[in-house]
C-alpha cells in the first residue's frame, strides 16, 4: 500500500459520558473497498460520520490525503455519503437531487444538468430524471442516491448501511452494482454495515468493531479463518468454538484439551494457557477429519444450495456443519441422529484467550 | 339511543352555529330591530358600512396589523420550531415555555399589561403596539404548525445537504425552507386570521388607530345596529377564506406526497 | 455540534428578545404596577401597598371575585357535561370521516368574531328578540334572558363549548378501543364502561378541556358585559372600569394579579390532579 488516503490516529469520540469510539487507529488505502461492521451501537456509524465531518472527534487525528480534517466543516469536505434512509430531497425531482452537490459548488446550470444526466444514464435511470423521487421504487431511489453522491467525482465515498431498506433480491443486485462501480471508478469506498454477507461479498478489507473499539482488521478471509478474538469468532458466525486449555506445545503445534477431547491445532502457546480451537462450519467434515468428536443433529437451515446443520455434543456444546444440499442424505444428517464430526488439523485455528 | 344522540349532537351544533347564522341572515334584514318573522331583504347595512370612512380606516388598520403580525409571528414561530427540532440545550423547556405560554393568559390581562408597558414610551395608541401584542399571541400557533411539519422531515436531510457541500445557511435555504414551505404559508394565513379577529388587546392599546373588531365593539356599545351583522359577515368571510386557503395548502401538499 | 455559533443564535435570540420585550416585560410590569400609586392623576413608580389595601378591603371586589369564580366554574362544568355525550358519540359511534368533518366544523367558530356572535345572541335573547318571538307563537313568555347570569353563561358557552367538544372528542378517539371492548366483554354495562374505563383513561384530556374552558371564561369580559349586563361585574369588567374610566391602573393591576394567581393555582392543581394517578400506576 502506498500513502494511505485515510488515516485514523487514536481517534476517540465521546457523547457526554458515553464513549462511542475509543482509540481507533486505522489506515485506508486509495481505491480500497473497506467495510466497517459490528453490532448496533459499536461505533461504526460514528466513525463514518467523523469522516464526513458530521461529528467531530474528541481527541486523536483524522487525515484525508495527508490533510488533518478534525476542524474542517462537513460542507468543505469532499466526502459524499449514501445514507441509510437515502435522504433524498422530497421536494426535488431525481435530476435535481443529483445536481445538488454541483449546485452547491457553483457549477453552472447547463453543465450540472449535463453531468447529472450522464450519471443518471450510467445508473440506468435516465428515464426517471424528471420524476418526483417519492414516486420511484426502492431500487431506483437507491440509484438516485448513488448518482447524487458520485456526481462530484469524489476520491472517497461513504456508505451507511445503504442496502438495509431493500428487499433481499435487490440487495444482491445492488451489491454487484456497487462492486462494479467501485472497480470502474477506482475510488475508495468506506461501507458501514451490520450484515456480514454484504461486507464479505464486496469488501477488500473488513474492520470489525465492538463497543467502540476496533476488534480486528483484515481481508474477509483472514477475519473468517483466523479471528483474533472470541468476539470476532462469534460475530462472524458459522464458526465452531471449542474452549479448553493448552496441554502441550511442540514446534508450532499445540494440543488443546477440551471437554470434548484433546485436539491438535497449529499455533504457539505455553501449556496451561486457556485457549479455544475455532473451526469454520464449512471445514467440518461428517465422518472424516484428523480430529474427531460425536454430536447429535438438532436442526437444519437451508440457504440456497447450502445447508447448515446444527448439532449438539455430549456436553451441550453447539456445533455447526455446512454442506451441499445434495450431499445431505448421503451424509445421514437427519435430525436426532448421532454422527461423527471431524476436521483436519490444518483447518483449525488457535484462539488464545485474552487475559482480562 | 343512537338516534337520540344524533339529535343531541345536532342540537349542540345548532347552539354553536345559531349566532353565526342569525348574524348572517339579519345582515340582510331590512328591519332595524331583529324580530321574527324577518321583514324583508336589503343590502342597506352593507351600503352603510361601505360609505363609512371609519369602516375603511379600521379595515385598513386591520389589514396592516394582521399582515405584519402574520409575517413576524411566522418568523418567530419558525425560529422556535427549528431551534426545538435541531438543538438540545440547557433551559430549552424554559425557552419553549416563554413562547407557548401567552394563550393561557387571559387577553384582558395581556391587554392591561401592554397598555401599561407601552404608555410610558409613547407607543400606546400606535398600530405597532397592536402588532407587537398580536405577534406574542399568535406565534405559538405558528410554532405548532411548523413544528408539526418538521416532525415529518427525515433527520438526515439537512446533514445530507451539508455533506453535499451546503453550508448551514445554504442548507436552511435549500432544504429546511422548501420542506417547511407549506407549513409556513399555512401559518401566515392562520396567524393573520387570528389577529384579524382579536379585539381585547387591540381595544386597549389601539387608541385612535382602531382595527375592525374594535370598530364593531364601539358600535355595539352604542345601540342595536345591524351594521354589526354586516361587518361580522364580511369579517367571517375573510377569515374563513384565509383558513380554507391555509388548509388547502396543507391538503394539496399531502396529496402530492401521497401520490 | 455543541458550540454556539452565529447560525444557532440567529434562530434563538430573536424570540427571546421579542418575548422579553412584549410578553415577560409587560407581565412583570403589571405585577410591579400593582404597587404603584396615583397622585394628581399621574402614576408614580414606587413600592406601596396602597392599591392592594384599597382593593382587598372592598366588598365589591370580593363579590366580583366570587361571582367570576362561580360563573367560570359553572361554565367549565356545564360545557364539560354538555359536550360529553356528543364527544362520546363522535369518538365511538361515528366513522373517522364523519368525525373529521365534525371537528372541522367545530373549528369554524374560532374564525368568526366572538364579538359578532355575542351581539347575535343579544338580538336572539332580547325581550323582543328572536327566541321570545318564537315562544310567543306558543303563547309563552316573554322571558327575561338578557342581563342575567343565564345570558352570561350563554356567552361563555359560545366561547368554550366548541373547544371542549374538540378536546373531548380527540381525547376519546385516542383511547384504545380494545380497552372499551375488553370492558364490554367482561360484562361491563355501557354506563359502567364510561365510568370505569373511559373517564379514567381520558382523565388528562377531560381535565385539560375543563381547564381551558375555565381560563377562557374567567378572562372574558364580552359575555358578562353585553349579555350579563355587568350586573354583577366580573373581574375582567373591574379591570376595564378601573382602567378606562377611573385612570386607576394600579388598582386594575391588583385585579389582574389576583386573576393570575388564581389561574396559576387552579391550573397547577388541575395538572397535578390529572397526572398524579398516572405517575403512580
Amino acid at each position: 500500500m502506498t500513502e494511505p488516503l485515510v488515516t485514523f490516529e487514536r481517534v476517540e469520540k465521546r457523547f457526554d459520558d458515553f464513549v462511542a469510539v475509543k482509540g481507533a487507529t486505522l489506515d485506508i488505502g486509495a481505491g480500497e473497498f473497506v467495510a466497517i461492521m459490528g453490532p448496533s451501537g459499536c461505533g461504526k456509524t460514528t466513525t463514518l460520520r467523523m469522516l464526513a465531518g458530521l461529528d467531530a472527534p474528541t481527541s486523536g487525528t483524522i487525515r484525508i490525503a495527508g490533510q488533518v480534517m478534525n476542524d474542517v466543516p462537513a460542507h468543505e469536505r469532499d466526502t459524499p455519503m449514501v445514507w441509510q434512509s437515502l435522504a433524498l430531497f422530497p421536494f426535488l425531482n431525481a435530476r435535481e437531487n443529483v445536481e445538488f452537490g454541483l449546485k452547491m459548488r457553483g457549477v453552472g446550470v447547463s453543465e450540472r444538468r449535463q453531468r447529472a444526466m450522464t450519471w443518471l444514464d450510467r445508473m440506468e435511470i435516465a428515464e426517471f430524471a424528471e420524476r418526483n423521487v417519492e414516486t420511484l421504487s426502492g431500487g431506483q431511489r437507491q440509484r438516485v442516491a448513488l448518482a447524487r453522491a458520485l456526481v462530484t467525482e469524489p476520491k472517497l465515498l461513504l456508505l451507511d448501511e445503504p442496502l438495509s431498506a431493500l428487499d433481499a433480491h435487490l440487495v444482491i443486485r445492488m451489491q454487484s452494482v456497487l462492486s462494479r462501480l467501485q472497480r470502474e471508478l477506482g475510488i475508495t469506498f468506506v461501507y458501514v454495515t451490520h450484515s456480514q454477507s454484504e461486507a464479505f461479498a464486496m469488501a477488500d478489507r473488513v474492520v470489525i468493531m465492538s463497543q467502540g473499539e476496533i476488534a480486528q482488521v483484515g481481508t474477509p478471509r483472514e477475519v473468517y479463518r483466523a479471528p483474533r478474538s472470541r468476539f470476532v469468532a462469534e460475530f462472524v458466525g458459522r464458526n465452531n468454538i471449542l474452549p479448553g486449555e493448552v496441554v502441550a506445545s511442540h514446534q508450532g503445534m499445540v494440543s488443546v484439551q477440551t471437554p470434548l477431547g484433546t485436539f491438535n491445532v497449529q499455533g504457539d502457546a505455553a501449556p496451561g494457557t486457556s485457549a479455544s480451537i475455532v473451526v469454520a462450519a464449512d471445514m467440518m467434515q461428517v465422518g472424516g477429519g484428523e480430529n474427531r468428536l460425536t454430536a447429535t443433529v438438532i436442526s437444519e437451515e437451508f440457504v440456497g444450495s447450502m445447508v447448515t446443520a446444527f448439532l449438539e455434543a455430549s456436553d451441550g456444546t453447539e456445533l455447526k456443519v455446512q454442506v451441499q444440499e445434495r450431499a445431505l442424505a448421503d451424509l445421514g444428517l437427519e435430525t436426532g441422529r448421532e454422527v461423527s464430526l471431524g476436521w483436519n488439523t490444518a483447518d483449525g485455528h488457535l484462539l488464545v484467550d485474552e487475559t482480562p | 339511543m343512537t338516534t337520540f344522540l344524533r339529535i343531541y349532537l345536532l342540537a349542540l351544533f345548532g347552539f354553536v352555529f345559531l349566532p353565526i347564522v342569525v348574524s348572517l341572515l339579519f345582515s340582510f334584514n331590512s328591519d332595524r330591530f331583529p324580530t321574527l318573522p324577518m321583514s324583508g331583504f336589503t343590502t342597506i347595512w352593507y351600503e352603510t358600512i361601505f360609505a363609512d370612512p371609519d369602516f375603511w380606516r379600521a379595515a385598513r388598520n386591520s389589514l396592516i396589523v394582521s399582515s405584519c403580525t402574520a409575517v413576524i409571528a411566522t418568523f418567530l414561530g419558525f425560529c422556535t420550531a427549528y431551534t426545538d427540532y435541531r438543538y438540545t440545550f440547557r433551559g430549552k423547556s424554559l425557552f419553549l415555555a416563554i413562547i407557548l405560554l401567552p394563550p393561557t393568559i387571559p387577553l384582558i390581562i395581556i391587554a392591561l399589561a401592554m397598555l401599561a408597558w407601552f404608555a410610558p414610551v409613547g407607543m400606546s395608541g400606535q398600530v405597532w403596539s397592536i402588532i407587537a401584542a398580536h405577534t406574542v399571541l399568535t406565534a405559538p400557533f405558528a410554532m405548532a404548525i411548523i413544528r408539526l411539519r418538521l416532525n415529518q422531515i427525515d433527520e438526515s436531510l439537512e446533514a445530507a445537504a451539508w455533506n453535499l457541500g451546503a453550508s448551514e445557511w445554504r442548507a436552511m435555504r435549500e432544504v429546511i425552507l422548501p420542506f417547511t414551505r407549506p407549513a409556513i404559508l399555512s401559518s401566515l394565513f392562520l396567524t393573520a386570521a387570528v389577529s384579524f379577529d382579536e379585539f381585547t388587546v387591540a381595544w386597549f392599546v389601539s387608541g385612535l388607530n382602531k382595527t375592525l373588531p374594535v370598530h364593531v365593539l364601539e358600535i355595539v356599545q352604542g345601540t342595536i345596529d345591524p351594521q354589526v351583522n354586516a361587518i361580522g359577515t364580511l369579517v367571517f368571510g375573510i377569515s374563513i377564506t384565509l383558513v380554507v386557503i391555509s388548509q388547502l395548502l396543507i391538503f394539496f401538499r399531502l396529496q402530492r406526497e401521497a401520490a | 455540534m455543541r458550540r454556539l455559533n452565529a447560525y444557532a443564535l440567529t434562530f434563538r435570540l430573536p424570540i427571546i428578545i421579542w418575548q422579553a420585550l412584549f410578553f415577560i416585560g409587560p407581565l412583570i410590569f403589571v405585577v410591579a404596577m400593582s404597587f404603584f400609586v396615583v397622585k394628581n392623576y399621574r402614576m408614580v413608580e414606587t413600592f406601596e401597598l396602597t392599591s392592594w389595601a384599597k382593593m382587598i378591603s372592598r366588598d365589591y371586589v370580593w363579590s366580583a371575585y366570587r361571582y367570576t369564580l362561580v360563573m367560570a366554574g359553572s361554565a367549565a362544568a356545564i360545557a364539560s357535561i354538555l359536550a360529553f355525550p356528543a364527544a362520546w358519540f363522535l369518538a365511538f359511534r361515528c366513522s373517522a370521516r364523519a368525525r373529521q368533518v365534525a371537528l372541522l366544523l367545530l373549528i369554524v367558530p374560532f374564525f368568526t368574531s366572538y364579538l359578532v356572535r355575542t351581539f347575535s345572541w343579544y338580538t336572539i335573547l332580547a325581550e323582543a328578540g328572536v327566541l321570545n318571538g318564537g315562544f310567543a307563537l306558543f303563547g309563552l313568555g316573554p322571558f327575561k334572558m338578557l342581563n342575567t347570569p343565564f345570558g352570561t353563561l350563554v356567552g361563555y358557552l359560545t366561547l368554550v363549548l366548541p373547544l371542549v367538544m374538540i378536546l373531548q372528542t380527540v381525547t376519546m378517539a385516542n383511547i384504545d378501543t380494545r380497552l372499551v371492548q375488553a370492558a364490554r366483554n367482561l360484562g361491563c354495562t355501557p354506563a359502567r364502561t364510561i365510568w370505569s374505563v373511559i373517564l379514567p383513561a381520558g382523565k388528562t384530556g377531560f381535565v385539560i378541556a375543563a381547564l381551558f374552558a375555565f381560563i377562557l371564561s374567567f378572562g372574558d369580559f364580552v359575555a358578562p358585559f353585553y349579555l350579563g349586563g355587568s350586573n354583577p361585574p366580573t373581574m375582567p369588567i373591574l379591570i376595564i372600569d378601573t382602567t378606562k374610566a377611573g385612570q386607576q391602573w394600579p388598582r386594575a393591576a391588583v385585579v389582574a394579579v389576583m386573576m393570575m394567581l388564581t389561574l396559576f393555582s387552579i391550573a397547577f392543581a388541575a395538572i397535578v390532579y390529572s397526572y398524579r394517578k398516572r405517575a403512580s400506576r
